[in-house]
Order: C-alpha cells, then structure tokens, then sequence
C-alpha cells in the first residue's frame, strides 16, 4: 500500500475549498444561533447549536442513544444484504437468459412505482413482527435498484467483449464467470451505492411509523416528547450513517473494481 | 530471448467459395457480399481493402465465426467453417483483433494474455509461464501488471496481438486495428507486427482502409467492389522480409502504390456515386 504523502495531505487540508467550506458552514450556524436569540421568525422556532452541542455531550455516554444507531444499522444490513443476495443474481440471470427475462420483467416492472413506504402497512399485515415487516419494506426500497442496474449493466456489454472472449475458446461458463460478471461489475456497486441511500430514507420513514427504536424512531420521539435539540442529533445522526454507509460500499467498489478508476 | 521460447504451427489455408451474405432477408434485405472467392495461402499475409461499408467485416465476421452466410462455403485447411444453414462455432483456432481492441478492462495484461490458454484447459502456471516468455519476446514484459485502461493505443494493439498469438492460432484476423492511430505510433505498431510475422508466419487477414500500410505489411492485397462486396482485384506485393520502412521510398513501391490507388479510387468514386443516387 501506498505511505501517507504528509505534503499533498497537508495541501488537500489547507485548500481554499476547504477554508470557503468550512468558512459558510460556520456563517450557518452562527446565524442560526443568532436567530435563535432574537426569537426570528422560523430560524428562531429551532433549537440552537449550542444547545444541540450542549445536549450531545451528555447523550454520547447514553447507551440508549447508541442502541439506536445499531438498530437502524442492523436493518438496513438484513434488508440490503437480502437485496443484493436475491436481487443481483436476479437480475443476471434476467441479462443472460431470456426466458427469465420475459417472465420476471413485467412484474417488476408492476411493482417498481409503488413507493417502498406504501408497503408498509401490507407488510405489517403480511409479516408476523414488525421488524420483520420494517426489514422487508427495507428491502424492497433496495431491491427494484439493485435487480435493474445488474441487468442493464450485463446488457451492456460490448458485444467486442464477447466474441472476443468466444474467438479465444471459451466455454460458456467462462463467458458468464470472467466476462459478463467482471463487466458487470462496477454497475452491481453503482445499483448498491443509490440502493443504499433509498434503504436510508425507507428506515427512517418506517421507524417513524412502526419501530420501536432506531434513529428514524428517535426523531420522531423527540418531535413527540417535546425534546427538540434531540430532534437535531437524530437527523445529524442519521445524515452520518447515510453517509459512512455508502462510503464504505464506494470503498469496497474500488478495492473490488481496481480496473476503474473513475469510480 | 526468452530462454523457452513457445514453438509454433504454421499458418492455415483459408478458401472462401462463393460467399454471399443477406442481412435481415426478411426485412431490409441488405445484400453485403455477393459471390465472393478468394484462397489465402497458408501463412500469406492478405491485406483486404475496400470502399466503406462494403461488407469486409462481414466476410471477416463470417471466417471467425461470428454470424452465418446465406450461401457459399468457407473452408480452413480443408475443414468446413460455414456455410449456409450451419450455425457457426467461433474457435482459437481463428483468432479476431478488433477495430476498438477487445482487450478485458478487468483483466491486467499478464491476465488477459493467460485468458485463452486458461480456458482451452492449461493450467494457470503453465499459462503464466508461457505468457510472460511470449510477453518478454515482444518486449511487454515490464506492463505485465498493468491494466489496458493504463496503456497507450499503440501498446494496447501490442498486448492484443499478443493475446491472440499466444493460442497458436492458424489464422489472425485483424479489423482494422490500427485505425485511428497517429502515423508515429502506426508505424511502431507495423514494425511489431512484421515482426511478429516474420517470427511465426501465420496466415494474416488484415482489414484497412490505408494504401501505404496494405503495401507495408501484405504478401497480396485485395481490392474489393463496392457493396455488395466481392473481388475486384488481387495485387501480389513481391517485396522480401524483413521488410524496413525504407522500402516506401523504392521505384516498385511507387509503382504498385499506382495500381493499388486507381483500383481503389475507381471503387470509391462508385460507390459515392451509389449513395448520391440513394440520397436522390
Ligand atoms: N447486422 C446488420 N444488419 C443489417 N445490415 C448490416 C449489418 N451489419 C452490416 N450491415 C450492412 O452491411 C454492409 C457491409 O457492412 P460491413 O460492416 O461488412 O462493411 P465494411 O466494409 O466493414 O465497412 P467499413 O469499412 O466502414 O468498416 C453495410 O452496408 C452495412 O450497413
Ligand atoms: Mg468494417
């Protein structure tokens, strides 16, 4: 692996982008504070970033707090991980073979618009827990994308590639086991890194309407105990999560895909 | 050198009988060849060249197996490729370097040279070694690891022939591969592959829409007919290998340059002709 470059590091810290970043991000929260204190219309109903920083001093040590986040964190993985494990093979399956093409393609296409939230209450219905039911709901926002950028990612591919790889002697396992799934590849993390984020969004709303815990539940727990700086920390909570998620699929995608480098 | 360098074949014999090719017969009916013959020696060097669209890739397509023809017979050493109602088998026996290079994105060199010998059934060792001799041979030793996306065009055709010779093919069969280069890198690239000839003498089908390269590198060169395509003219090119660039500045070059440039330019005048009259 390559050393830690302290010359190019330092450049990329002390950037003007990052002095103009962190420059307007604090002009926000100062006229936030402000508006606060001079009881503005809006900007004065919210709770100020000093008491939202007051209040996460004490609520970092709080175990609830963190059980939470592992709540949240642990359904987005049953369901993503149910939506990769049935989704990509799927939609492979859907590129290289027509009949599974023709036949799988029409109720997808069905169920595709129907918004993963308007599950949830069938779901509740259908399933015997409601965390089963949240995860299922979970799923489905992960699955229609990742089914769909498989298999457009295998139709792709360039027909060069592939009587390339005929002309060379190969067998047809070969075919679908060094070309069409390498070649498929950086779109299996694409549809997993834009899954991701709608698995995000269908938690949070889920919790808010079923969970009994979790980020999505604490929001709105706050909203409805009253406690409005926790309101902040949920959704600066849930904006992390968010964002470590997919940044550790674009980091597998990379070590996965070294070929592509705009990645 | 390398120190066990690989031994190859020689080139196949390809006769091409009567080859017509219909697109979409029950459509658009575009006839592309028309009772096309033509016999390539084994181990000749046929360049082909031609007006735009007049069915080259077609028939090159149809020798690599990868679509069938409407009538006419194609035979390699004998054996039978095609024909019509036969659906063709593609194989390494014929080994195809494409227009835009088909190099694997995902593969490194070293992987994508292993590729074909991997999957006709050697062992991955046996595969490595072979490909890094061949790969210190052509002098491509030192970007074994790199990926295609990393190489200059010109290094990227360098691989690829290399990836199709590594299966001892009897015939190669480049479209065009060397279109859209710089005339510095072409002339890098032609020195390799005169090379490369010299060195295993296989039987070449070489598609090109440039004179002076068809003249460089053929033993003959074929003119063919606006669509639908068939043979206009054969031309033997008798200049001896090695053959150095010096050979462009020679009276017989010039001469034959002649031939080959009215030949084709007669072609190319028909053929915008035929798509004025399209358009009208
Ligand atoms: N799949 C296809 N269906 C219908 N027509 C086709 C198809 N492929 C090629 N053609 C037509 O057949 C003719 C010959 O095409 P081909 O690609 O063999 O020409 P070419 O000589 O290789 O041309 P170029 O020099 O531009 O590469 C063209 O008119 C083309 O439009
Ligand atoms: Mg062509």
């Amino acid at each position: 692996m390559a050393t830690i470059n302290w010359k190019k590091l330092r450049k990329a810290v002390f950037s003007k982008t990052v002095y103009r970043g962190t420059a307007s991000i604090a002009v926000l929260l100062a006229l936030w504070e402000l508006g606060r204190w001079l009881r503005m219309p809006i900007l004065g109903a919210a709770p100020a970033p000093s008491e939202v920083i007051f209040l996460l001093r004490e609520i970092v040590f709080a175990p609830d707090f963190w059980e939470n986040w592992s709540a949240s964190f642990k359904r987005v993985l049953t369901g993503f991980v149910a939506a990769q494990i049935i989704g990509i093979p799927l939609g492979l399956a859907m590129a290289i073979n027509r009949v599974a093409r023709d036949t799988a393609f029409p109720v997808l296409e069905i169920m595709r618009p129907i918004p993963p939230l308007a599950w949830v209450p069938a779901s509740i219905i259908f399933w015997p827990t409601t965390e089963s039911s949240i995860a299922f709901v979970i799923f489905l926002g992960a699955f229609f994308t990742v089914v769909l950028n498989v298999l457009g990612g295998a139709r792709d591919i360039d027909v060069r590639y592939l009587r390339a790889a005929r002309s060379l002697g190969s067998r047809p396992q070969d075919i679908f086991f060094k070309i069409v799934l390498p070649a498929t590849l950086p779109s299996i993390f694409t549809g997993m890194a834009v899954g991701m984020g709608i698995t995000w969004e269908v938690v949070v709303a889920a919790e808010m309407i079923a969970g009994k815990s979790g980020l999505g539940y604490l929001t709105w727990s706050s909203y409805v105990g009253g406690n409005y700086p926790l309101i902040v920390i949920g959704m600066i909570s849930i904006g992390i999560a968010g964002y470590v998620s997919s940044s550790l699929i674009r980091l597998t995608g990379k070590l996965a895909a070294p070929w592509q480098r705009l990645f | 050198m390398a120190a066990e360098s690989q031994q190859y074949s020689s080139g196949g014999a390809i006769s091409i009988r009567n080859v017509t090719k219909v697109y979409d017969p029950d459509g658009v009916n575009v006839l592309a060849v028309d009772n096309c013959s033509l016999d390539i020696a084994p181990g000749e060097f046929c360049v082909v060249v031609g007006p735009s669209g007049c069915g080259k890739t077609t028939l090159l397509n149809a020798i690599a197996g990868f679509h069938d023809i409407s009538s006419g017979e194609i035979h390699l050493d004998g054996k039978l490729l095609c024909r019509a109602g036969l659906t063709p088998e593609p194989g390494a026996d014929r080994i195809v370097v494409f227009q835009n290079g088909a190099l694997f994105p995902w593969y490194t060199v070293l992987q994508n040279v292993t590729y074909g010998p991997e999957v006709q059934g050697r062992t991955k060792n046996e595969a490595k070694g072979a490909a890094m001799s061949l790969l210190s041979e052509f002098g491509l030793a030192d970007i074994a690891d790199h990926y295609p996306g990393e190489l200059s065009s010109g290094m990227r055709r360098r691989v690829e022939i290399a990836r199709a010779l590594i299966n001892d093919p009897r015939v190669l069969l480049l479209d065009e591969p060397f279109r859209a280069m710089d005339a510095l890198t072409k002339g890098v690239v032609h020195e390799f592959l005169l090379q490369a000839y010299d060195r295993v003498k296989k039987t070449v089908f070489f598609i090109t829409h440039d004179l002076e390269e068809a003249l460089f590198l053929g033993t003959k060169v074929v003119i063919m007919t606006t669509r639908p395509a068939k043979v206009k003219t054969v031309i033997n090119v008798d200049f001896p290998r090695p053959r150095s660039f010096r050979l462009r500045s020679s009276q017989r070059y010039l001469e034959l340059k002649e031939m080959v440039f009215d030949a084709v330019h007669e072609e190319a005048a028909k053929a915008f002709a035929a798509g004025e009259r399209e358009l009208a």
